[in-house]
């Protein structure tokens, strides 16, 4: 089936996008709401994981329970997350229930019960989830080291912290989701078996509003420390790693893809050969594009017992500098169809696609096809990628590490 | 979509289900092993074994293979149970018949002395990482606790201790009375060409030699013993409660599965409303795990120090209560709806087929469609989970926690 992309846009600005998929018989969607960390006021960090528990414990005329009763009996599996940006609440099911499905998570966005009680409840799990990061040190590291990479607010760290979240009262957090659940920077997407037309006659009955005004742009400040060492008696050092690149929307996006395939992209690439197979140093090792609208970075993780972890991140290090030396032909060609095969793979995802378009749209603003991406990707050469890291060096590291031991950071 | 099936003269079969609106095809190779048939001396042998099949053979040195894989883009990787050991990939169709040779090669690796010595160090580390996941190592722990000597409670990732004792040698001896054509399958879906693939793995494996792979099937209902390790460096509660259930071979699975997410799916189940909704627990699920002639109910709560005592006296209420009492019809209703979209989702991406085909012929040894899977699921009754509650009562439990010092 040719590729196709669906859009409709709401008067009060609210973007409907889709893609339909000929072979399933499963839906996805989400809504991006404008109300990520980095959106939020000043010492409301963790507003954002209270708000997507709050906003389910009743809404419309049900509360909590007959709004759980009636998701699940739809056979929805719901998934939320905080980002930077956004805050999402996305959700996959059986494409028959999908105007049932709207109708309530309309209710959720425009008319949570927001009761007092159940604040409380939501707020306490907050807080637990943060204390439970401390048993999960591999996640925690990597939760620190976007807090200390990206400039603030952009890192804030989406978990939240603990003062603040017992500081957050009902009445702030309504506040908060009055002021950022804005309908008119609000992105809708999906993707799977469904009717578009039926879907934009729904949400503009559900979701037309007037416009809202548009959301402050963000100051970035400073970038946070360097070095980060949190101590505790674990098995293993996990070190995250971050250097920065390109932005999603620059031009040499793809040359920066291409050359983190290289140095991560499968079990042949850089990091995986020399850290574990020829040095055995650790088990989980790898090397990931992070982008954010407004800055990106990669981000390297690495669990490794106390006495090799100092090798480790030197190795790690020695690792990124080398990339700008030489690029063998080959790595290009093993990164390329690597990117490519993962485009298709995710393609015959409901929920990844229905992901998909709706980062694009809110990064680029506008969508892109998988014909464009390959032949972005097929563009890319040894010497396109070589020259991009010559003026993009990956030399200013931040880094984090938990565990026994400290290790020393070269600059 | 349509079904193949080719069993060789050594007993090696081939099965696959063809779908050709697919964009991808998955190919995968299944060997009935893992820690349950490995002795003391040898525990984790089966789990490093599945590292080794990377190293090469004698053709090709671990480079090689990695450079051989992401030359196709696959999407590959291996895992190892207390049962099963599983190597598969996902690629564009193009690539199915070039993937399937390089598995077939590494099915007969050369498990080098030099690399065994250095994948020792990554198998450590990997045991290290663990240690610091507290939601899977009491898991580990509990079974371990729970089949009390039987050898469903092998470590799958063996200690520190066993794998430093391990040779290659031993490793060897295992590969040859294990990865025989017998005691494996290959499986295909998505969008491939079955003569092609067929033929392919015919002429590959043809030769290889047919042994005696015998497993001990033996059901087990648990120690029921309980336990509290402490950990110095943990700050939260992590309880793993295991109980008795039906086998993988049972017909009964369906609605076990059905009772698990009744009492501990991870929103709108008994666990749900009376530990994490009320803020109690932050997580709590329970979940029916299937396995070989046996198999068991497995529920983690994690919480705080604080709240232990109040959390297991709901929880006993919970088991109390499904147990005298019964459950719902609209619990069931729902129950029902989640697994069954969870089901068709899943199955839409050849990889997620191969998973449920490749484990239905090594559990069951015939073919089931998702229409099967749908209805068996759709049949089962509120009295068929009453039956099974009668049998099977989830408040007689093994319980193993880890939590800091008290």
């Amino acid at each position: 089936m040719p590729e196709r992309f669906d859009k409709y846009i709401l008067k009060n600005g609210m973007v409907l996008l889709g893609e339909p998929m000929g072979s399933v018989g499963s839906v996805a969607f989400r809504f991006m709401l404008p109300a990520g960390a980095a959106q939020l006021p000043d010492g409301c960090c963790g507003a954002g994981n209270v708000i997507t528990d709050w906003i389910f414990r009743g809404a419309g005329d049900r509360n909590s329970r007959a709004l759980c009763d009636a998701l699940d009996g739809l056979g929805l599996h719901r998934a939320g997350s905080v980002a930077s940006s956004h805050i999402i609440i996305a959700a996959a099911l059986e494409a028959g229930n999908l105007a049932q499905a709207l109708d309530l998570y309309a209710d959720i966005i425009l008319q949570p019960s927001l009761a007092e009680e159940q604040f409380e409840l939501a707020r306490k799990l907050a807080v637990d989830a943060v204390h439970a990061l401390d048993d999960d040190p591999r996640h925690k590291v990597m939760l620190k080291l976007t807090e200390q990479f990206y400039p603030e607010p952009l890192g804030r760290n989406t978990a939240g912290e603990i003062e603040e979240l017992q500081a957050l009262t009902a009445e702030k957090t309504k506040q908060i989701i009055k002021a950022k659940f804005n309908l008119s920077e609000t992105i809708f997407s999906v993707a799977g078996k469904y009717d578009f037309d039926a879907i934009c006659r729904q949400m503009e009955g559900l979701f037309e509003t007037d416009s809202q005004q548009s959301l402050e742009a963000i100051a970035l400040g400073e970038k946070a420390g360097l070095y980060t060492h949190i101590h505790n008696d674990s098995a293993q050092v996990h070190i995250g790693l971050g250097t920065e690149t390109v932005r999603p929307a620059d031009e040499d996006y793809y040359n920066a893809r291409v050359a983190v395939s290289v140095l991560s992209g499968g079990m042949s690439a850089r990091l995986f050969t020399e850290v574990r197979e020829k040095r055995g140093l650790c088990y989980a090792i790898g090397a990931k594009y992070h982008g954010l609208k407004d800055a990106a970075g990669i981000m390297c993780y690495a669990g490794t017992t106390p006495q090799k972890a100092q090798e480790t991140l030197d190795v790690i290090t020695a690792e990124f500098n080398r990339l700008t030396d030489r690029i063998s032909e080959e790595e290009v060609q093993r990164a390329k169809v690597g990117l490519k095969s993962s485009l298709i793979l995710q393609s015959e995802s409901s929920s990844s696609r229905a992901g998909g378009i709706a980062t694009d749209y809110y990064m680029l603003g506008r969508l892109r096809g998988l014909d464009e991406i390959k032949s972005k990707i097929e563009e890319t050469t040894a010497d396109s990628v070589l020259e991009f890291l010559r003026n993009n060096r990956f030399e200013d590291f931040t880094v984090v590490t938990i565990g026994p031991k400290k290790i020393s950071v070269n600059r | 979509m349509e079904f193949k099936k080719e069993t060789l003269s050594n007993g090696l079969t081939i099965i696959g289900e063809l779908n050709k609106s697919a964009k991808s095809a998955a190919v995968g190779f299944f060997a009935r092993t893992g820690s349950r048939d490995e002795t003391s001396q040898i525990n984790g042998v089966s789990h490093f074994l599945e590292h080794m099949v990377f190293k090469g053979t004698e053709k090709l040195n671990a480079f090689e293979v990695n450079e051989a894989f992401d030359k196709t883009g696959a999407h590959f990787n291996a895992s190892t149970s207390e049962e099963n050991t599983i190597f598969y990939a996902a690629v564009l169709p193009e690539y199915l018949t070039e993937v399937t040779r390089l598995w077939i090669e590494l099915m007969r690796p050369a498990l080098r002395d030099e690399d065994f010595k250095i994948e020792k160090d990554v198998i450590k580390e990997e045991i290290a990482m663990y240690k610091d996941m507290p939601s899977f190592d009491v898991m580990d722990k509990c079974r371990n606790f729970y089949f009390n000597g039987h050898p469903c409670g092998n470590s799958v990732l063996g200690s520190a201790e066993s794998i430093d004792n391990l040779t290659a040698e031993q490793m060897r001896d295992y590969f040859l009375t294990r990865y025989v054509p017998n005691n494996m399958v290959v499986v295909c879906a998505g969008d491939f060409d079955w003569d092609q693939i067929r033929s392919i793995v015919a002429n590959a494996c043809g030769q290889w030699q047919k042994q005696h792979a015998e497993r001990e099937l033996k059901h087990y209902k648990g120690s029921k013993k309980q336990k509290r390790i402490e950990i110095a460096n943990l700050v939260r509660e992590h309880i793993c409660l295991m109980s008795p259930a039906v086998s993988a071979q049972d017909n009964r699975r369906f609605a076990a599965s059905l009772l698990g997410a009744i009492i501990g799916d991870d929103v709108g189940s008994r666990f749900f409303w009376e530990l994490v909704d009320k803020a109690l627990a932050e997580i709590a699920t329970m979940i029916f795990g299937a396995m070989d002639g046996t198999g068991l109910f497995c529920s983690y709560i994690r919480c705080s120090s604080e709240n232990v005592s109040e959390v297991q006296d709901v929880i006993s209420a919970i088991f109390r209560s499904v147990s005298e009492k019964g459950v719902a019809e609209d619990e069931l209703i729902k129950a029902k709806n989640k697994l069954l979209s969870a089901l068709v989702i899943k199955n839409e991406l050849p990889m997620g087929r191969l998973v449920d085909m490749g484990f239905n012929w090594q559990y069951l040894k015939r073919y089931r469609t998702i229409e099967e899977d749908v209805s068996a699921i759709k049949a089962v009754t509120v009295d068929d989970i009453h039956l099974l509650l009668k049998e099977f009562n989830p408040g007689d439990f093994t319980q193993l926690s880890m939590g800091p010092p008290q």
